[in-house]
C-alpha cells in the first residue's frame, strides 16, 4: 500500500523537523557554550580546571527556577521581581547600600563581569522542574537557584547534583531536602522545624508573660509535602512543650470547599488553630471559617499562603490579627535601614511591599552572588568552596537573621523565625519579644465579635 | 455532635446546588450534541473573572452584574460553538475531546496573559454584609448568606431551565433536535440554531453560577480544574444528559464530600476520593449512572 | 496497516532510516537538552502507543492511565529504597502488580462504555493519588527521593544493575528509545495477530462483535493488561530518570490526559500514530516553555492550546491522516476520520 510508504515518509520528515526544533530549544547551537564553564553533565566525571589566569567571562549565567505559570504563579512572579531586584544592585554601582557586591559594577574579582539571569518555569510540578534545569544548565550556568515548591526543589536539585553544579535554594522549608546528603544543594532559609519550635516557644512564653491559659491546638494542614512536614515538625514540637493538640485536620490541597473542614475544626474547641497552606487554601479558609462563626483565639500560620500578597490583598480586614511565623516582616524596615531601602526600591520597581518569600528569594539570591565572587572563577568546585565558606553577617542581610553560614549538610545555621501579627492591615514583628515592634493583640481574630 | 451534622448537612446541600448549576450545562450539551466540553471549568473562570472587573472597575456587586456576565457567557457559548464546536461535529469523538481541551488550555493561559496569574477576591460583597455574613440557626449552625443566596439562585436557575426545556416550544425543538438532528432537521427545525443556543444556555448556567461563587470564592486563572472534575463526575453520575440528574447527582456530592468524611471518621483529605468512589458504586450498578438513558 | 503480508524493501528501508535516526542523532548531537527530549519522546511515544492499544486499537478510552504508571513507579522506587533492589527486578514486580491491578478493575470497569468509562478511570486515577498522598507507608505526600549511586570518593557514578547514569544522559535515551521499541514491536505484533482483529471488530461495534463470536470482555481484559504491564514498565524507567517519585507527579490527571493527547495527535489506532504524536507535542512543548515560560505570562500555553484546537479542527484523525490529504482524490474521502477503520471493515467484508 502506497498509503504506509508515505507514513513512514511523513515521519522522517516529521522527525526532523522535531529535531530542529528541539535544538532550536536549546537556546541557540548546542556548540554555543559558555567558554569558561563547561555546562554539560560531564563536569561530575572530568571537572575542569579553573581558568586561572582566563579572560574573564563576559557574564556570569545563573538560572533561577520558579513557579511562573499555575497555581503558584502569583508568589513565583513576587520572587522574580525579588530577584531582578538583586540583580540591579548586584550589576549597577550602588556604592551606598552595605552588600558586599554592591559598589561596583559586576563581580569584582571575575573582572567586573555581570550577573545575567536565566528564568524557568516551573509551573510548580516536579516533573516541569527537572526539564527546567537540564535546559538552564544545558545554556551554560555557573548555578541554579529556586525553586520554591519543595517537590520542585528535589527535583531540580538532583539534576544540579548529578552533573556536579551548586544549587541554592532560598524558600522551600521542607526538612528532607537537607537531609539527602546532597554535595551541592545549599538553603539559606530556616526549616519547617525551626518555623515551627518559634510558634510552641511564643505559645509558653504569652502564656506565662499575659496570665492567659490556652486549651491547646488544632492542627489545619494541606496534603502536600509542606503542609505534611510542617505538621509533622509541629506535633513533635507540641509534646516537647507540653501543648495539648486537641485535634488535627489534613485536607485536600485546592479543594473546591472547605465548609466540612472548618466544622470539623470548630468541633475541637482548641483556643490555637495552626494552618500551613498555601495562599489559595488560606483565602478559602479565612472566608469558610467567618462564614460559619468559628473564631479561635489565636490563629498562627505556617507562613506561605497567609504572608502571600495575594492573601493580604483578598482577605482585607478578615486578616486582621492573623499571626504567621515568618523569616521577614515589612516592620524590619523599622529596625533595620537595610530592609527599608529595598522594601522601597522593589516597591518602586514591582509596586507591590516585599513580603516573605520575595525577601527570602532576595536573600539566598545575594548569598549565591557572594560566592561566586569571592571564588573568584566559574568553576563549580570552587564555587562549592565558597559556598561552604560563606560568612555573612546580620548587618548584610535584610532578614532578623543573626547571618548566613552553612552547615555540613548545605543549611544555614544562623537563620532564625519571627512572628509576626497582621495590626492595622500591615503585618508587624510580635515575636520573640526582644525583636517586637508592638504588643500581640489577644484574641485576634477580627471576625470573632461580629 | 447532632449540631455538627445539621450543619454539615446544609453545608454540603448548599455547595451541591452549585456543583449541579455547573453541571447542568455541561449535561445540556452532551445531552444536545453528545460532545463533552472540557474547557467548561475555563468557562467558569472566566465567568468569575467577568464579575470580579465588573466589581473593581465599576464597584458593581457580582448579584448587580449577574445578568450582565450571565448574558456575556451566552456569548461565549454561542462562539465556542460557531468558531470550534460546529467544525468538529462530525469528526471522530476522541478529535472533540482535544478540541475543548485545547480550548480550555488556551483560555486558562490566555487569562494569565492579560490578568496575570494573581489571586483575586472581592472584598466585602453585598452579601457578606448582610447580616454580618452569616445566619445562626441554633447555637453551633451556621449559614453563609453568601452561600445560602447562592444556593436559591442556583434552585431558581434550575427551575427556569427545567422550564424552558420542558414547556416551551424552543425547549421541544431542543430536545428534537436532541433526539435526532436530521429529522429535526426535516421538520424545519434548524440544528444549528439550536446548538448555538444550547450552547448558550449551557454557557449561561456556568456564568450564573460563577457570578454566584465570585462572592464567596478566590478567583485566579486556574480556578475552574477543581470544579470543572466535580462537574464531570456530577454529569456522569447523574447520567449524561440528565438535567434532573445533574440536580440530584451535585447534591450527593456536595453531602458525601462533607458529611462523610465525618461519620465514616475519615480525614477530609479523602473527600474527594469518596465522591469519586461514589461514582464507581453507582455506575457499577447502574452504568448509565442515575437518570441516563443508554 | 492490517497488511499482513511482509513489508515492501522500500518500506524496510524507509524504517531503518528512522532508526538510523534515532540511533545516531544522540551520538552526533552532543547536547543534554537535546538527549533530555529525546529521553522525553521516547517516554511519551512509548505511553501514548501503551495508552493506543486499549484506546486506539479497542476503542476503551482510559483518561487514567497514570495509575498503572505510578504502580510501575513506586513499586521499583520502594524496593530499590527499602531492599536495595535492583530496579530491572522492580520493574518486574511493578509490571505484575499493575497486571493484578488490572485485572482487579478491569471486569468490573468495562462494563461501562464511552464517557462512563473515561470518568471511571479518571475516578480510579485519583483514588490512587490520594491514597498514595496519605499513606506513610509510600512515603505519603513527600514522595520518594530515590538516592543517586556514588563511588567511594561520593561523587556520582553510573551503575546500570541501578539503573542509574550520572556522567552522560546517552545511556538513558537508548535506555528509553529501547523501551519505545519494544513496546512498538508489542503492538506491531498485536495489530498483526488475530487479537488486534478482535480489538477493531470491538472497537467497531461492540455488540455485533460479540454476536460473531468475539469474547467481548476477555479481549478487552487482553487489552488492558498489556497495555498496563507496558505503562508500568516505562514508569518505573521514568522514576529511575527523575530519581524522585510523588503522587502528583506520577498518578495526576495531567500524566492521563497528556498521554492520551499525544496518541489521539498522533493518530489513535494507528501503529505510527504515538510515535509522531510524541515528536510533535514533547518538543513543542519544550520549546515554547523554553522560549516564552520564563517571562511568567503563559504565553507559551496560549500557542499550545492554540495549536491543539487548530489540529483538532483541521487535521482530526490525527496527524497519520496527514498523507491522505495530499493524495490525489481516487477513492471516495471518508478515509481522514479514521482510515484504521475502513480498512477494517474492508477486511470484514472480504
Amino acid at each position: 500500500m502506497s498509503g504506509k510508504l508515505s507514513v513512514i515518509k511523513q515521519l522522517i520528515g516529521l522527525l526532523t523537523l522535531a529535531l530542529i526544533v528541539a535544538l532550536a530549544g536549546c537556546g541557540g547551537a548546542p556548540s554555543a557554550q559558555a567558554p569558561a564553564s563547561p555546562p554539560s553533565a560531564t563536569t561530575a566525571r572530568a571537572p575542569a580546571p579553573a581558568p586561572a589566569g582566563q579572560a574573564p567571562p563576559a557574564s556570569i549565567k545563573i538560572g533561577v527556577i520558579y513557579p511562573l505559570s499555575g497555581p503558584q504563579a502569583q508568589t513565583g512572579n513576587d520572587m522574580k521581581a525579588a530577584i531582578e531586584l538583586a540583580l540591579a544592585i548586584i550589576n549597577q554601582d550602588m556604592g551606598d547600600l552595605p552588600f558586599a557586591l554592591a559598589p561596583g559594577t559586576g563581580l569584582p574579582n571575575l573582572g567586573g563581569a555581570p550577573i545575567e539571569v536565566i528564568f524557568g518555569d516551573s509551573q510548580a510540578r516536579a516533573d516541569i522542574g527537572q526539564s527546567e534545569a537540564e535546559r538552564l544548565l544545558n545554556q551554560g550556568v555557573v548555578a541554579l537557584y529556586g525553586a520554591y515548591n519543595s517537590a520542585v526543589t528535589k527535583t531540580a536539585s538532583s539534576v544540579a547534583e548529578r552533573a556536579g553544579i551548586p544549587f541554592v535554594n532560598g524558600a522551600s522549608s521542607s526538612p528532607d531536602l537537607t537531609e539527602r546528603g546532597y554535595r551541592w544543594f545549599f538553603r539559606t532559609s530556616p526549616t519547617d522545624l525551626d518555623f515551627s519550635r518559634v510558634m510552641f516557644a511564643f505559645l509558653k512564653d504569652f502564656q506565662e508573660r499575659q496570665g492567659v491559659t490556652l486549651n491547646g491546638v488544632a492542627l489545619f494542614y494541606e496534603d502536600t509535602d509542606f503542609g505534611v512536614n510542617s505538621a509533622t515538625a509541629q506535633k513533635r514540637f507540641a509534646e516537647e512543650y507540653g501543648v495539648p493538640v486537641l485535634g488535627e485536620v489534613k485536607y485536600r490541597s485546592g479543594s473546591a470547599a472547605l465548609t466540612g473542614e472548618i466544622q470539623q475544626l470548630k468541633s475541637f474547641n482548641a483556643d490555637v488553630l495552626l494552618p500551613s497552606s498555601y495562599v489559595n487554601d488560606a483565602i478559602l479558609t479565612v472566608k469558610t471559617a467567618r462564614e460559619l462563626g468559628f473564631a479561635p483565639q489565636l490563629i498562627i500560620a505556617q507562613n506561605a499562603g497567609y504572608l502571600d500578597n495575594a492573601f493580604l490583598e483578598t482577605t482585607g480586614a478578615d486578616a486582621e490579627g492573623i499571626l504567621s511565623r515568618a523569616a521577614y516582616a515589612a516592620d524590619i524596615t523599622q529596625a533595620k535601614d537595610l530592609a527599608a531601602r529595598i522594601d522601597q526600591m522593589y516597591q518602586q520597581s514591582h509596586d507591590r511591599p516585599l513580603t516573605d518569600a520575595p525577601a527570602r528569594a532576595f536573600t539566598g539570591f545575594m548569598a549565591l552572588a557572594e560566592a561566586i565572587n569571592r571564588a573568584g572563577s566559574t568553576d563549580p568546585e570552587a564555587i562549592r568552596a565558597a559556598l561552604a565558606a560563606t560568612d555573612i553577617p546580620a548587618d548584610q542581610l535584610i532578614m532578623p537573621w543573626q547571618g548566613i553560614k552553612f552547615d555540613e549538610k548545605g543549611q544555614n545555621s544562623l537563620g532564625q523565625a519571627i512572628l509576626v501579627q497582621r495590626q492595622n492591615g500591615a503585618y508587624v514583628t510580635v515575636y520573640p519579644f526582644e525583636f517586637a515592634s508592638s504588643e500581640v493583640r489577644f484574641p485576634g481574630v477580627a471576625w470573632a465579635n461580629r | 455532635m447532632d449540631a455538627t451534622i445539621v450543619q454539615a448537612v446544609l453545608s454540603g446541600a448548599l455547595i451541591g446546588m452549585i456543583y449541579a448549576l455547573i453541571a447542568a450545562g455541561l449535561s445540556l450539551i452532551f445531552g444536545l450534541m453528545e460532545i463533552v466540553n472540557f474547557a467548561h471549568g475555563e468557562f467558569l473562570m472566566l465567568a468569575m473573572f467577568s464579575s470580579f472587573w465588573m466589581w473593581e472597575l465599576w464597584r458593581l456587586d457580582p448579584l448587580a452584574s449577574l445578568p450582565i456576565t450571565a448574558a456575556l457567557m451566552f456569548g461565549v457559548g454561542v462562539l465556542t460553538n460557531r468558531l470550534l464546536v460546529m467544525r468538529v461535529l462530525n469528526a471522530p469523538a476522541l478529535a472533540q475531546i482535544f478540541a475543548t481541551f485545547g480550548l480550555g488550555l488556551f483560555l486558562r493561559a490566555s487569562a494569565q496573559y492579560l490578568w496575570t496569574a494573581d489571586f483575586r477576591a472581592i472584598q466585602d460583597p453585598f452579601l457578606s454584609r448582610v447580616a454580618g455574613g452569616r445566619i445562626a440557626l441554633g447555637r453551633d449552625v451556621f449559614i453563609g448568606v453568601p452561600q445560602l443566596v447562592a444556593a436559591v439562585i442556583a434552585a431558581v436557575a434550575f427551575a427556569l431551565l427545567g422550564l424552558l426545556i420542558r414547556r416551551t416550544r424552543l425547549g421541544l425543538a431542543l430536545q428534537a433536535v436532541a433526539e435526532d438532528r436530521s429529522t429535526a432537521a426535516l421538520m424545519g427545525i434548524p440544528a444549528g440554531r439550536m446548538f448555538d443556543l444550547g450552547w448558550g444556555i449551557a454557557a449561561a448556567c456556568v456564568g450564573i453560577a460563577g457570578a454566584v461563587l465570585a462572592s464567596f470564592y478566590y478567583i485566579y486563572p486556574s480556578v475552574g480544574v477543581t470544579f470543572a472534575l466535580l462537574a464531570y463526575i456530577i454529569v456522569a453520575l447523574g447520567g449524561f444528559g440528565s438535567i434532573t440528574g445533574a440536580l440530584i447527582a451535585g447534591i450527593m456530592v456536595g453531602l458525601v464530600e462533607i458529611v462523610a468524611p465525618l461519620l465514616l471518621g475519615i480525614p477530609p483529605a479523602y473527600k474527594y476520593a469518596l465522591v469519586f468512589t461514589l461514582y464507581l458504586l453507582v455506575v457499577l450498578v447502574r452504568p448509565q449512572g442515575l437518570f441516563g438513558r443508554y | 496497516m492490517l497488511d499482513r503480508r511482509l513489508p515492501a524493501p522500500l518500506t524496510l528501508t524507509a524504517l531503518a532510516v528512522v532508526i538510523g535516526i534515532l540511533v545516531t542523532t544522540p551520538l552526533l548531537i552532543n547536547n543534554n537538552v537535546f538527549h533530555h527530549t529525546l529521553i522525553l519522546i521516547g517516554i511519551y511515544a512509548a505511553l501514548a502507543q501503551a495508552w493506543n492499544i486499549l484506546g486506539g486499537f479497542a476503542g476503551q478510552i482510559s483518561l487514567g492511565n497514570a495509575i498503572f504508571f505510578g504502580i510501575g513507579a513506586y513499586t521499583s522506587s520502594l524496593l530499590l529504597v527499602r531492599a536495595q533492589l535492583s530496579p530491572w527486578l522492580g520493574a518486574l514486580a511493578g509490571m505484575a502488580l499493575a497486571m493484578v491491578l488490572a485485572l482487579l478493575i478491569g471486569y468490573p470497569v468495562f462494563r461501562l462504555a464511552g464517557h462512563y468509562l473515561a470518568i471511571a478511570t479518571i475516578a480510579l486515577a485519583e483514588i490512587a493519588l490520594v491514597v498514595f498522598q496519605n499513606l506513610e507507608f509510600v512515603g505519603g505526600a513527600a514522595g520518594i527521593s530515590l538516592p543517586i549511586t556514588r563511588d567511594m570518593q561520593g561523587r556520582p557514578t553510573d551503575s546500570w544493575w541501578m539503573l542509574q547514569f550520572n556522567s552522560s544522559k546517552l545511556p538513558y535515551v537508548y535506555l528509553a528509545l529501547g523501551v519505545l521499541g519494544v513496546v512498538q514491536v508489542v503492538a506491531t505484533l498485536l495489530d498483526r495477530s488475530w487479537i488486534g482483529f478482535f480489538l477493531r471488530a470491538i472497537k467497531n461495534d461492540q455488540t455485533a462483535a460479540a454476536a460473531i463470536g468475539v469474547p467481548v470482555a476477555r479481549y478487552k481484559l487482553i487489552a488492558l493488561l498489556i497495555s498496563s504491564a507496558c505503562t508500568a514498565l516505562i514508569g518505573t524507567f521514568y522514576a529511575q530518570y527523575l530519581l524522585f517519585v510523588d503522587p502528583e507527579t506520577v498518578f495526576g490527571l495531567s500524566l492521563s490526559v497528556l498521554i492520551a493527547l499525544v496518541a489521539i495527535l498522533g493518530g489513535a489506532g494507528s501503529l505510527w500514530g504515538p510515535f509522531l504524536g510524541a515528536v510533535v507535542l514533547i518538543p513543542l512543548a519544550e520549546a515554547t516553555r523554553s522560549q516564552l515560560g520564563g517571562r511568567g505570562t503563559a504565553f507559551d500555553l496560549v500557542i499550545y492550546g492554540l495549536l491543539i484546537m487548530v489540529i483538532a479542527v483541521f487535521q482530526p484523525a490525527g496527524l497519520t491522516g496527514l498523507p491522505e490529504r495530499f493524495r490525489p482524490r481516487q477513492r471516495t474521502s471518508v478515509a481522514p476520520a479514521a482510515p484504521a477503520d475502513t480498512q477494517m471493515e474492508e477486511s470484514l467484508r472480504s
